[in-house]
């Protein structure tokens, strides 16, 4: 006969099997994405069974404070520059399963260089680039998927789309400069389920040696945000559809869009 | 596809920036990752046309930056990766080469200077000294090596990937336009012919075994949180440098006793140095050449022994004093002079340096200072 | 009219500059053209001057001409596209590339013009070139191709043997490929010690070095 008690006290979160124990708590702000899109490409690699091939590579930003997250080799880069390390070394080593884990300014501002130079090469890399509208880690800066009117510490009054531009479409621009293997999604936080499909079919398309794969992730950031927690989910599920849409861009074998 | 690239000796002809692509071919290296610019590109036409030969990789990437940090993912893939630059390009590598100095990361770059600061010339200059020495935010633990001769760019390319794999510094071959695109005899060699074991190299990322259940995950970062852990990291990294500068450094130097000018100077320039020193010492005058083959680290020791009993350095270079800067450096508090010569981005004949020595000879047997 | 390609220094300006003032010391009227356009820094820019004096006409931009050389100035001069239609001897200084002989295409008349020679250089002394097979190689990624110029050298340590050793090479590759070698050349003093003929019996022309001098 089990105690009850003690089989409470003892009840462990579900992690995935490819998450190191030891550094958890993870450093993550309460209400942050980067947990579930972790957990989702944690449990990717687990459901493949690719722990012994993977290196994932982490930018700066609040995405560097997953270096040491995963039992997986890690790598954390400059800003900007996770992509071209993971590039450099799956064009040495081939059989490994590169990951690249990056925020928006990592993927699109400081490294968009190397996000379209990559994407139009065709490197058998997989990058996940989490969507949280700012530059988080820094304090909350625009970002360039920061959306029209939104305040940020460096759009004070509400960005300004006649001035800066209208938000970055990322997945939009990879699909369209990428040839025919590549597979480009665009999940969301709001559904951890698809999130975790359209990264399983990233790492599957990596594996099968077909081409680029991206999948950006929409996600929260609550503390830049300054949002309580139905506001949070609301800016998820709400405001950022309208600027970004979910769901698969690019498929191989499949044409036509979503 | 063929087999030992070079087997036995060979004398042969050719442009500095083939004899690079042939040292990294003899040296075993496995990939190259690069980006064009002036004038170093031949290493790369060359390499390019050897990788279906001998099996050999190549990238080339969207810019300078991704190709230091490409041939970092290479490094740490266990492969030997070397890149080339020069020029803004060389500025640029300062981002990677920064990363790879504080993750003691064993890439190996090829340098060939030109003149500066900004696109300037393609041709040539030696205004990269600080760029390549101490270019990163950091302590400029690096290694260095200043050729003069395309033998030389043959055997540094060759002894930069071991002194890169076996002390973990990135290593740079610091050349120049002028010994880039200059053409001239040298023998090549297979290393093995030589006695010279080539040091093996060994992943970082992706060894065999799964992480955290047959082995520890390996997990690299160069971010750290307390002033504390920095400080940790630098003064093992530091240590470990100066524990080994003395048997990396390296030097050249020829009547050096009793002399009281000493001309000193590195790189392409140090032939018009040796020159003018052998000219001047015909006519029996006690002048001495000294020319440190390592910039990186400085053979510093020597340098202060003979700036203790020399009275003037006569210091050539094509640049503003970068070259000088470091042998004052190295030379603080010791007696003799630093007399420059400077010719910024423009090269330096051994007329130019005789007629400056005897000035400086004739100004002092009168008493004069100059 | 005769068009001078080969491998990237394997001496096809020191060759070219060297035959457009033998021509014009036989009282002829000579052209020589600079169609170098990969990675132009050794070629006739810098000794134009001393060409025109010795009665060889130079097309070619001076260094102090373009722009930042290298790196914004590798352009065609438009006169040059016309070389092959001027009066009396045209000698053209190809620069190198992957595809060799196809910078002739941007002649006009390169093609169809029937007195035009393309002859490659060649210098065994060079690991890419040292061998038969790669000479038999290297021309045919070239073709088409009327003849061969055996330029064996080690710069300043050259000497008849070397020159010598590579004419054999240079001849075993001439005979699987069909072609003549037409000439050995060599530097004067090298030239006065080989004779007039090499061991292959290939006419030894002597060259007066130019080069060192035209470097950027």
């Amino acid at each position: 006969m089990v105690d009850e008690g003690a089989k409470l006290v003892n009840i462990q979160p579900v992690m995935p099997k490819c998450w190191r124990a030891d550094t958890k708590p993870h450093r993550f702000c309460p209400g942050c994405g980067h947990g579930l899109v972790l957990k989702a490409l944690g449990e990717a690699v687990d459901d493949l069974d690719i722990a012994g091939r993977v290196v994932f590579g982490a930018d700066i930003g609040c995405s560097l404070l997953a270096w040491d997250l995963f039992n997986l080799d890690s790598v954390q880069t400059h800003h900007g520059r996770t992509v071209p390390v993971i590039t450099g070394l799956k064009r040495a080593n081939p059989d490994l399963i590169g990951i690249c884990y990056m925020g928006d300014g990592g993927g699109y501002a400081i490294g968009a260089q190397h996000l379209v130079g990559s994407a139009a090469r065709g490197e058998k890399i997989t990058v996940i680039l989490v969507n949280n509208t700012q530059y988080g880690m820094t304090g909350g800066q625009m970002a360039p998927t920061t959306m029209p009117g939104q305040k940020t510490e460096t759009s004070p009054f509400g960005r300004d789309p006649a001035t800066t531009g209208a938000p970055m479409q990322g997945p939009e621009m990879v699909a369209s400069i990428t040839g025919e293997g590549a597979y480009v999604a665009r999940g969301t936080v709001f559904n951890v389920r698809q999130l975790k499909g359209f990264i399983k079919k990233a790492l599957a398309n990596q594996m099968a040696g077909r081409g680029y794969s991206f999948v950006e992730a929409l996600s929260l950031c609550p503390t830049n945000w300054r949002t309580d927690a139905a506001a949070t989910w609301n800016m998820v599920n709400e405001v950022m559809p309208r600027y970004f849409k979910v769901g698969e861009l690019k498929v191989p074998g499949e044409t036509g869009g979503r | 596809m063929a087999g030992k690239p070079i087997e036995g000796e060979k004398r042969v002809f050719m442009t500095g920036n083939e004899v690079v692509a042939y040292g990294a071919l003899a040296a075993e290296a496995d990939i190259m990752y690069g980006y064009p610019i002036t004038p170093q590109n031949e290493i790369m036409h060359y390499w390019t046309r050897m990788v279906p030969k001998y099996g050999k990789r190549f990238l080339q990437t969207e810019d300078e930056l991704s190709a230091g940090f490409t041939t970092i993912g290479g490094v740490m893939a266990g492969k030997k990766a070397f890149t080339a630059t020069a020029g803004p390009g060389n500025v640029l590598m300062q981002e990677p080469m920064s990363m790879a100095e504080a993750m003691r990361l064993p890439t190996v770059s090829i340098v060939q200077q030109r003149g500066g600061p900004s696109t300037a010339t393609v041709i040539y200059s030696q205004q990269e000294v600080i760029l390549t020495t101490m270019g990163g935010n950091g302590e400029g633990l690096r290694v260095v090596y200043s050729t003069a001769t395309h033998q030389e760019l043959f055997d540094y390319t060759i002894k930069a990937f071991n002194t890169a794999w076996k002390y973990r510094f990135p290593t740079f071959v610091l050349g120049d336009g002028y010994q880039a695109k200059m053409r001239e005899s040298l023998t090549l060699y297979d290393p093995a012919g030589r006695g010279i074991e080539l040091v093996p190299p060994q992943p970082l990322l992706g060894a065999p075994g799964v992480p955290g259940v047959d082995r520890p995950p390996a997990q690299y970062r160069n971010t750290y949180s307390m002033e504390e852990e920095l400080a940790e990291v630098l003064a093992k990294n530091i240590a470990d440098y100066e524990a080994v500068s003395g048997e990396i450094s390296e030097w050249e130097e020829s009547g050096t006793e009793g002399a009281d000018l000493v001309i000193v100077a590195h790189g392409v320039v140090s032939r018009a140095a040796k020159l003018a020193a052998r000219e001047l010492r015909g006519e029996g005058i006690r002048i001495g050449y000294f020319r440190p083959v390592t910039l990186r680290p400085l053979p510093a020791a020597r340098i202060r022994e003979l700036a203790a009993r020399a009275g003037s350095f006569l210091v050539v270079e094509s640049s503003y004093g970068q070259f000088t800067r470091l042998l004052k450096e190295a030379a603080y508090g010791a007696a003799a002079r630093m007399i420059p010569l400077f010719k910024p981005g423009v090269g330096v004949t051994a007329e130019e340096i005789v007629a400056r020595a005897r000035e400086l000879l004739s100004w002092s047997m009168r008493g004069q200072s100059s | 009219m005769e068009a001078y390609v080969g491998e990237y220094a394997a001496g096809k300006s020191e060759v070219a500059v060297n035959r457009a003032l033998d021509l014009a010391g036989e009282g002829r009227l000579v052209t020589l053209v600079d169609l170098d356009i990969v990675e132009p820094c050794y070629t006739l820019r810098p000794i134009k001057h001393l060409l025109e004096e010795r009665g060889v006409c130079v097309l070619a931009w001076e260094t102090r001409q373009t722009v930042g050389l290298g790196e914004a100035g590798t352009v065609l001069r438009a006169d040059a596209r016309w070389a092959l239609r001027r009066e009396g001897d045209v000698v053209l200084d190809i620069g190198y590339g992957v595809e060799g002989s196809k910078t002739l295409d941007l002649l006009e008349g390169a093609r169809t013009e029937e007195n035009l020679r393309v002859l490659a250089v060649l210098n065994v002394s060079r690991p890419m070139t040292a061998t038969v097979e790669d000479l038999v190689e290297h021309v045919r990624g070239m073709m088409p191709v009327h003849g061969l110029v055996n330029n064996t050298h080690l710069g300043d340590e050259t000497t008849p043997e070397v020159v010598q050793a590579g004419a054999g090479v240079v001849e075993g590759a001439a005979r699987l490929l069909g072609l003549p070698v037409v000439a050995t050349t060599a530097v004067a003093e090298v030239a006065a010690r080989l004779g007039p003929r090499d061991a292959c019996g290939h006419p030894v022309r002597a060259l007066t070095r130019f080069m060192p001098r035209a470097f950027w």
